[in-house]
């Protein structure tokens, strides 16, 4: 290595002129790598749901001006869209992991396999929401 | 039988994301086994998330304020934003090239995450205590 730390200067700076090889703009959109896509989504989106959950917590543990100012997150139509949506992503996420639970172990990895393991994840995600929607309101 | 490589790349500016960084199986490990808590954990979630939607406060804390669901939320949140911190590590690297910006955003992640958890318990445990 050089002093900059480079392992090689000449060639990192030849490297910089250099396109990158294309990744995502050679493939053609398909199931297993939309849902990679939605996994790393709705992951991202869950963090920002915790920190909108725990101010409805807050809210609801606190009470006073801190209810007045976070309870809409559950008793208003937009919380509950936004609550709704969050259960889905946890569930299109679990399934996202349970899909590359078996991937790991080599399951389902040829062509067929890994299509309907990806629409599986679609489906079911969509699927499990509506389910617990629905007992949770014949519940009550 | 594996064989470990000692190559460390030096290559640096575009490109560099996609070098090695050798963690890659320690990651795996680690969310797979968070994984493991999560799944149950997040249809216990799930099932109670949806049931507190339209009630009133009184509402949300007969619903989830008792000890199971309680305990059930805390382990969620807990385990859940040590996952997410993982994770949003992994879209830091991926997509912050900058060095000196990477290390502020995993940083503030690493705060965020803590946070959160931290203030996620503290609020079940509020809406659990006895009144």
């Amino acid at each position: 290595m050089d002093s900059s730390g480079s392992a090689n200067a000449d060639s990192d700076a030849r490297g910089a002129q250099r396109p990158l090889s294309p990744h995502l703009s050679v493939y053609r959109p398909m199931m297993t790598m939309m849902m990679s896509i939605a996994h790393r989504i709705t992951g991202a989106g869950l963090y920002v749901a915790m920190a909108l959950l725990t101010l409805l917590f807050l809210g609801v543990g606190m009470g006073g001006a801190f209810y007045t100012a976070f309870g809409w997150l559950g008793s208003s139509a937009i919380g509950g869209l936004l609550v709704f949506l969050i259960t889905w992503a946890i569930y299109h996420h679990l399934l996202g992991g349970v899909r590359h639970f078996l991937w790991d172990r080599g399951l389902y990895m040829d062509p067929k396999g890994r299509e309907a393991l990806a629409i599986g994840t679609l489906a079911g995600g969509v699927g499990l929401t509506v389910l617990t929607w629905i007992a949770r309101s014949l519940a009550g | 039988m594996s064989t470990p490589t000692h190559f460390k790349s030096g290559r640096e500016g575009r490109g560099a994301a996609f070098v090695a960084d050798h963690h890659g199986s320690e990651h795996a490990r680690f969310m797979r086994l968070t994984s493991y808590a999560l799944a149950p954990l997040g249809i216990l979630a799930g099932w109670y998330l949806a049931g507190v939607v339209g009630l009133p406060a009184d509402g949300v804390r007969a619903a989830i304020g008792r000890p199971f669901p309680a305990l059930a939320l805390i382990a969620f949140g807990v385990i859940g934003m040590v996952h997410a911190r993982e994770g949003m590590n992994e879209i830091i690297i991926d997509y912050v090239h900058d060095p000196a910006l990477m290390e502020k955003a995993l940083r503030a992640n690493r705060w965020a995450a803590r946070a959160i958890a931290a203030l996620w318990t503290l609020a079940l445990m509020l809406i659990a205590a006895p009144r």
